[in-house]
Order: structure tokens, then C-alpha cells, then sequence
């Protein structure tokens, strides 16, 4: 069962983390944001997305003087064994549940909008196994498989969002500023933490072939992702408006809905399954990060087999909230708001123990 | 009770004895034993070996050689060797002979090898060659003369081709190798044999060019067929499950092929080519799944058409395994997806039938293979009658009867007619399967349930290997090659052989 030790590429890492990443403007992740930012949402998006530079910058300084340690060796090798392991600890916290959450509002999607019938504990059963399966064949394959869907996915998003630009209208976008800075400034500093991923993803930054390539290929994921959710954004308010935007938990799923393509006048179901594909690619992601770190945090090697203790953990705490869509809202409100100064602060924290403890003189580049 | 569980285990681990140890009749102690100087002695040994005169083709011709003065034996199994070179090439020129010359100088046959032990004679003699015993000599003759009857030369049956050659492998091993010769004219391209069976000994021909292919791969083929403990292995078609990965799966890890261009094709590329007497095709490792979705003719015809054809084989290959699910689905769970005049004549359509779409998906999906297994075993006098009876009776009939209705009849007749898109026969099997499972999750959960499944496929075929190489390379993972996957590129775009066989030189052109 050692399928994990296989690294990837480039390409594979860029899908990857284009579809973890990516797949988030089409859950409630903008509707939390058209909260406060109201119109100018797609504005805070890109303000998230420069700011959030720095420390993925800070991040892969940390990363090119230990280019075989994870994030979580790194935290352990800076802040020492104890303050580490708490650390990780806090960070394993907020990860898993963010997975529990997050694959509860996908959950919740797919219940409430394409099989009311079916309940709930099925769809979400369902959902997880087939992200452990993928979580437990290992990072390698998780890799292969986003970059060999990714096309199809990112083909049909464009055609989502053309559209609605075709449907929407233009006018919707001003005024540009929303209600002005400061309410943007406070969506920023609230909701940074939807890149947070981009944390975790260190956890398996040796599995990518070189550091040239995680270097490259982190920055080039933040810029595609953050233009994507940015047009997506706009997408979401010239069709619906702010008013209506900022009250429709899902707003990619009501603009599946919404459009039409010349005769067909239903369309979900057409990008329905695209959907699906990203959001099990998501999935299998975080579970396999989190095991990740779980196996980290326990010194256990085969990591793999914790994959589906994780997986049930989350189907058990995921299924309870009664009206998911409230309550896990929330929370992962809640929790952006926990893990953005997480993102933002630990890399230069990191940084700063790093220079202190003189990690950046032998380095040769 | 755990004494008993001990000796089970006790059991397990008892070392099974080796298949040329437990070999009953065998005489293997005889075969063991060297050639003695005394004819009688010798010729007594062979008679017991070769159960003579019980066995009637086994022919055995007494002589006296004037030139050597010696008495002699020749030995040869008539209705595999060529009794006429015998008779003109050995037996003459030994009956005539008046000098004293070597044996080797008297007869003239192309090869004549020295044997010491009675297990080479036997072995020449099971391989047709005649072998001759003389008085006062410790050592046989074993002279080339094999003549094993089979067909000609044909064309390709399963795999045909409109433009391109049109010779197919045989049943001759000798016939087949010389038709990847004539394709590869080089000297680095090694034959090599090993020989699988412990009774009958049949050798497995193992081509590959010397220094393309890697090194590793060759090593590791041998191994594999080196440690096989069997009695006896006929052909390919049976050696394939012996040395394939992964037996359970649904997705070939080995290709076999009947046509001698595509095995040259492969060789350039440093692959690897099995061959064996007795199979009209040969085995090409390792395989990805491209090798199986490829087809000859994609190259040799022109660019365009080559890859009009892929996107076809590709289109075929997707209406094959979703079409019949994609029904299930959209009308059991989706309905709201059709546009609303055809969602009203399908309901019409359905109403007089009692069966939910799934039944009748299946009933009809599984009448169409029926048709397809019928019609293949069927002797080709009343083949056209299948056709007849199939298409009425199914077809017409069922729908007057209510019992299927006509849309279903479109669907599975188009993801019926679109497997046959998908030539090789492997691939082929698999896809139907495939179809099956996906017609199942649709009926339990629509799409999502197709979807699930889907990914879930996928991320079993990008784990699985065959000898090494991801199933879905050069795709992903990426290796240098000239990406011949979905589509092909301009033939003098196309540089480099398969990085993921890590062949020893990977450029093929400038």
C-alpha cells in the first residue's frame, strides 16, 4: 500500500489546487462575502488574493531552506516539540473542520437542490467514501485525476459564465466600490481565510517534485484562482443583483439554474456532475491532507489508514447540524474568521523563527 | 481447536514441491542419463522414452554406414518433420557415403548440433528435428528437419484495416518472427526464448530491440516467465492471464495484437513482444490504456482523417458506457432536464409498459449481448438468420408487446452499435462491463450515483500500473513522449519514443 510516495508535477499540482481552491465560488463562499462587501464583492476577492501573497510568500521563503519537511516538520523544526505539536494541533482543529463543514454545505446542495428525496446520510455517505477511496490511492493520483478532469470542469464553468453574462446585466456592477472601503476592508479582514488552503497545502509540499515547481505553481494557482472567483463574482452580481445575491446561500447553483442554452431551459443537471467531479477532487484532498497531519501529529507513517477513521468522523459530525444550511453557514463563518489570522500570521511568524535561528545562511540560491 | 488451527497453518507452510519434482511418468531420471557408446544400449533407452512401437509416428530407420563401417539408428518423429529432406538430405548421402569422413560432412542439413544427454534428444525430436545415434559414439546427431503443418499466412480478422498491410500472425512462430523481421530490419532486434511448461515444453519467444528497450522491463518479463510452475502453457491467449496484473481487474494490463506492423510499431518504441507457437497473435508490454484505444490505421491515415477517427472511437466509447445510464437517470430522476414536447412522447411512449426504465434498459442491454454472443458462436450458414430473428423479435416485436418501449430500443441499440466502435477486443469487454455498473448507479442515484462512480473510476485507473508504467501515461502523469494519446500529432512531430518505458534512447527523429 505505499501508493503515496509518488510525487507530481506541475501540472498536476496547478489542477489540484485549481479545483480545491476554485470549487469555492460555487458553495456559500460568496454569499458570506456579498455580506458586507455587498457589490463589490468580487473587489474583496482580489484584495484577499494580493494580500494573501505575502505570506504564501513568506510561506515558500520557509519551504526553500527545508525542501523535504511538510508544514508540519517545519512548525515542529521552528516552534520547537511542544508550542509545535499545539500548533498543529490548532491547525489539524481548524482543517478538519473546515472539512466537516464544508463537505456538509456540499452536502446540503446536493440534497436541497438535486435529490430532495434522498436523505441526506446517503448523499453524504456517498460523497465521503468515494473521497476516501481517492484520499487513500494516495496524493500522486489525486493529482492525476484533477489535471485529467480539469479541462471538462473549467470548460463548463466558462460556458456557466458565459451565459450569465449573456443573461445579466451590466449595470449591476456600480457603483464599483459597494458601500465603500471600509466595508470591503472588513470582508478582507474577516474572510481571508478562504485561502487558507494554501496553508495546508505545505503539508505536502515535498510530494511535489521540485520546489521550482511548488514555487511557480502556487503562485500561478493563486492568480488563476483568484481571477475565476473574481469573474465569477461578477457573474453572480450582474445576474442577480446585489439584494438577491447576497440573500441566495448558493449562488452558482441558482445560476445553473437561472440560465437557459437555446432550446434546453433546464441546465443543472447538465453541470451538475462537473460540479460533483471538482467538489470529490476537493474532498479527497483534505481528507488527505488532514490524515496527513493527523498521522503527523501521532508519529503514524501509514497515514493512510487513518483516511477512514477521518472519513467517518466527518460523516458523523457533518450529518448532525439540523438545517445545514444555517448552521454550518455559520460556522464556517465562524471558522474563517478563526483560521484567517492562522494564514495570515503563522508564515511570517514562521519567517521570523526561521531567520532567527540562522535556517537562511546556508542557503545557496 | 488451536492445535488444529496450528496444523493448518503447518500445512500452508509446507513448501509445495516443484512442479518438475512431482511430475508422474515423466521418466525423468532416463532423460538425465548420457548418450552411452553403445547403440543397442542408447536405442533401448529412446524406445522406452518414446513408448516405440506403441507410438506409431515415431519412426525409427536402422543403417550401416559403409564409409565409417559403423552401424547406425535415426530416429525422427514422421508427421512433424520433413520426411523428405530426410529421406534426400540425410538418409542418402548416408547410405551412399563411401569416405571417411565427419558426419557433419556427409549430410547436408543447415544445422546439425552434437547432443550428449538423452534430454536434448528427446527435445529435438519433440521439435521435429531427427536425430541420429551411431555405434561406438558417445554423442547423437540432431539434424534441423522440422516440418509442422498450419495454415498460410491470412488476412487480419478482428482487426482490420482499410488502408495499410494486410498480413496477419499465424500459428507458426517461425513465420511470425520472420514477418517482424521483414518490418525491422536490424540486427539489435534479439529473439530471445524461454521455454514454460514442464511436460511440454513450449517456448515463449520473447522480441524486443537491444538498445531501445530497458533493460529493467526485459529482466523483469523474464523473471516472470522463468518463474512460472506449470505443466504446460499452449499459447499466448492462456500465458497472458499467467503474467498479467491485476487478473481481477476490468482493465487489460496486456495487449495483444494479430497484426505484425502494429508489434513492429511497438518494438521502435521500445516495447516488448511475446510470441508463441500456437497463437496467431502476440502480446505487446506494458500497455497503457492509449495502446488499447489506438488503432494502426489512425496513423496510417492521413492527419486529419487519422484523428476524425479518434474523436469518433472516443465519442463511440462515451455513448457506450453513459447512454443507457444517461436515460435512467434524466428520465427517473432528472426529468426536468428534457424539454417538455419530448419529456410528453417519451411518458406517452412508456405508458402501456409496466416496467420502470430500469428493467427495460437492462432487458434490452442484455438481449443485445445475446445477440452479439449468438452471433458470434453461430455456424455462419444460418449467421443472417440470427440477424433476422434478433431484429424482429426484439426489436418490432417487444414494442407491440408493450414490454419495451421505443426510445429504450434507440438507446441501447445506439450504446450497442457504439461498442463496436471500440476495436480491441480487451478494451472492448471492458466498456461493455463498465456500461452495466453505470446503468446500476444511475437507477440508484441518478446522476450523482454515475458521477460517484465516475470519479471513483478514475482514480482507480490513474493508480493502477501496468509493469510499472500509470495506465493513463503520457497524459498524466507527464513524461517526455510524443503525446500520442486522445490525438495524434504530425508523424515528423512526433520525436520522441514513450519516456514512461525509460528506453534507452528517447529521441526517434530530429
Amino acid at each position: 500500500m505505499k501508493q503515496n510516495k509518488g510525487t507530481i508535477g506541475i501540472k498536476e499540482y496547478i489542477a489540484l489546487v485549481i479545483l480545491t481552491v476554485g470549487a469555492k465560488l460555487s458553495d456559500d463562499t460568496p454569499a458570506i462575502l456579498f455580506e458586507n462587501a455587498k457589490n463589490a464583492g468580487w473587489i474583496a476577492v482580489a484584495l484577499i488574493g494580493l494580500l494573501s501573497v505575502l505570506p504564501i510568500l513568506f510561506m515558500l521563503k520557509v519551504f526553500s531552506v527545508h525542501r523535504e519537511k511538510n508544514l508540519h516538520e517545519i512548525i515542529l523544526h521552528l516552534f520547537g516539540k511542544f508550542i509545535g505539536n499545539i500548533v498543529s494541533v490548532l491547525l489539524l482543529f481548524g482543517g478538519v473542520f473546515a472539512l466537516i463543514v464544508d463537505s456538509g454545505i456540499s452536502t446540503d446542495i446536493i440534497s436541497s437542490f438535486y435529490f430532495t428525496k434522498t436523505p441526506p446520510i446517503i448523499v453524504y455517505s456517498i460523497l465521503m467514501m468515494v473521497c476516501a477511496y481517492g484520499a487513500k490511492r494516495g496524493f500522486e493520483h489525486i493529482g492525476t485525476a484533477a489535471w485529467l478532469l480539469l479541462p471538462y470542469v473549467k470548460i463548463t464553468l466558462f460556458i456557466v459564465l458565459l451565459f450569465s453574462f449573456g443573461g445579466g446585466t451590466f449595470g449591476f456592477i456600480y457603483p464599483l466600490w459597494g458601500e465603500g472601503m471600509l466595508p470591503i476592508i472588513k470582508t478582507v479582514a474577516k474572510d481571508m481565510s478562504i485561502y487558507a488552503d494554501f496553508l495546508y497545502i505545505g503539508l505536502v509540499a515535498p510530494l511535489v517534485t521540485s520546489f521550482k515547481v511548488l514555487k511557480k505553481g502556487t503562485i500561478w494557482a493563486l492568480a488563476i484562482v483568484t481571477f475565476e472567483i473574481c469573474i465569477a463574482m461578477v457573474a453572480f452580481v450582474m445576474l442577480f443583483d446585489y439584494t438577491t445575491a447576497e440573500m441566495l446561500a448558493y449562488p452558482f447553483h441558482e445560476t445553473i439554474r437561472y440560465i437557459h442554452i437555446g432550446f434546453l431551459s433546464n441546465v443543472e443537471t447538465f453541470f451538475f456532475p462537473f460540479w460533483l467531479v471538482a467538489t470529490f477532487i476537493r474532498f479527497s484532498f483534505y481528507l488527505y491532507l488532514s490524515a496527513t497531519l493527523l498521522g503527523g501529529i501521532l508519529k503514524i507513517k501509514e497515514f493512510e489508514y487513518l483516511i477512514p477513521l477521518l472519513t467517518t468522523i466527518v460523516i458523523l459530525l457533518g450529518a448532525a447540524p439540523e438545517s445545514p444550511s444555517i448552521t454550518l453557514s455559520a460556522a464556517r463563518k465562524m471558522n474563517f474568521q478563526l483560521l484567517t489570522p492562522a494564514f495570515f500570521v503563522l508564515p511570517p511568524l514562521m519567517w521570523i523563527l526561521a531567520k532567527i535561528r540562522g535556517d537562511f545562511k546556508n542557503e545557496t540560491a | 481447536m488451536l492445535k488444529e488451527m496450528f496444523q493448518v497453518f503447518k500445512k500452508r507452510k509446507q513448501k509445495p514441491l516443484s512442479m518438475q519434482q512431482q511430475l508422474v511418468g515423466e521418466q525423468t531420471e532416463l532423460k538425465e542419463q548420457s548418450i552411452s557408446s553403445d547403440l543397442e544400449e542408447n536405442f533401448q533407452t529412446l524406445k522406452k522414452l518414446f513408448h516405440i512401437p506403441k507410438n506409431n509416428d515415431v519412426k525409427v530407420r536402422e543403417l550401416y554406414i559403409e564409409g565409417l563401417n559403423k552401424k547406425a539408428c535415426l530416429l525422427f518423429i514422421s508427421t512433424i518433420s520433413d520426411v523428405k529432406s530426410i529421406e534426400e538430405n540425410i538418409l542418402k548421402p548416408l547410405l551412399t557415403n563411401k569416405s571417411g569422413k565427419e558426419i557433419k560432412e556427409i549430410v547436408s542439413i543447415q544445422a546439425v548440433t552434437e547432443i550428449h544427454l538423452f534430454k536434448d534428444a528427446v527435445k529435438n525430436l519433440n521439435q521435429g528435428n531427427t536425430v541420429l545415434l551411431i555405434d561406438g559414439c558417445s554423442q547423437g546427431f540432431a539434424m534441423d528437419c522440422p516440418n509442422f503443418q498450419g495454415r498460410t499466412i491470412e488476412k487480419p480478422n478482428t482487426e482490420i484495416l482499410i488502408k495499410g498491410p494486410k498480413e496477419a500472425f499465424i500459428e507458426k512462430v517461425d513465420v511470425n518472427i520472420s514477418l517482424v523481421r521483414k518490418k525491422i530490419k536490424d540486427e539489435n532486434l534479439v529473439v530471445e526464448s524461454i521455454d514454460v511448461g514442464a511436460r511440454s515444453k513450449s517456448e515463449v519467444y520473447i522480441l524486443y530491440i537491444d538498445d531501445l528497450a530497458n533493460d529493467k522491463l526485459v529482466e523483469n518479463i523474464k523473471n516472470r516467465l522463468n518463474r512460472l510452475d506449470v505443466n504446460s502453457i499452449q499459447n499466448l491467449s492462456l500465458l497472458e492471464e499467467y503474467i498479467e496484473e491485476r487478473s481481477y481487474s476490468l482493465f487489460p494490463s496486456i495487449l495483444s495484437t494479430e497484426r505484425p506492423d502494429r508489434a513492429a510499431t511497438f518494438l521502435e518504441d521500445g516495447y516488448i513482444v511475446l510470441l508463441m507457437d500456437n497463437s496467431p497473435d502476440c502480446l505487446v508490454l506494458p500497455a497503457t490504456f492509449w495502446s488499447f484505444f489506438h488503432s494502426p490505421e489512425d496513423h496510417y491515415l492521413r492527419f486529419l482523417y487519422g484523428n476524425f477517427t479518434r474523436a469518433l472511437r472516443m465519442a463511440a466509447m462515451f455513448i457506450t458506457v453513459f447512454t443507457s445510464a444517461i436515460y435512467i437517470a434524466i428520465t427517473a430522476y432528472h426529468s426536468e432536464m428534457i424539454p417538455s414536447e419530448l419529456m410528453l412522447a417519451i411518458a406517452a411512449s412508456r405508458e402501456k409498459v409496466p416496467f420502470p426504465a430500469v428493467v427495460e434498459i437492462l432487458m434490452m442491454e442484455f438481449a443485445f449481448e445475446l445477440i452479439r454472443e449468438a452471433g458470434l458462436r453461430v455456424p455462419s450458414p444460418i449467421g443472417p438468420t440470427i440477424g433476422i430473428v434478433g431484429a424482429l423479435i426484439l426489436g418490432q416485436a417487444a414494442v407491440q408487446a408493450n414490454i419495451i418501449s421505443p426510445i429504450v430500443i434507440i438507446v441501447s441499440a445506439l450504446s450497442g452499435l457504439s461498442s463496436f466502435a471500440v476495436s480491441d477486443i480487451s478494451l472492448n469487454f471492458a466498456v461493455r462491463l463498465i456500461r452495466f455498473v453505470f446503468i446500476i448507479c444511475a437507477a440508484f442515484m441518478g446522476m450523482y450515483g454515475m458521477t460517484a462512480f465516475f470519479v471513483a473510476g478514475v482514480y482507480y485507473m490513474v493508480s493502477i500500473k501496468s509493469y510499472g508504467v500509470p495506465y493513463l501515461a503520457p497524459m498524466s502523469p507527464s513524461y517526455k513522449s510524443s503525446s500520442d494519446t486522445m490525438f495524434r500529432r504530425l508523424l515528423r512531430n512526433e520525436k520522441f519514443r514513450p519516456g514512461f518505458l525509460k528506453p534507452s534512447d528517447l529521441q526517434k527523429k530530429q
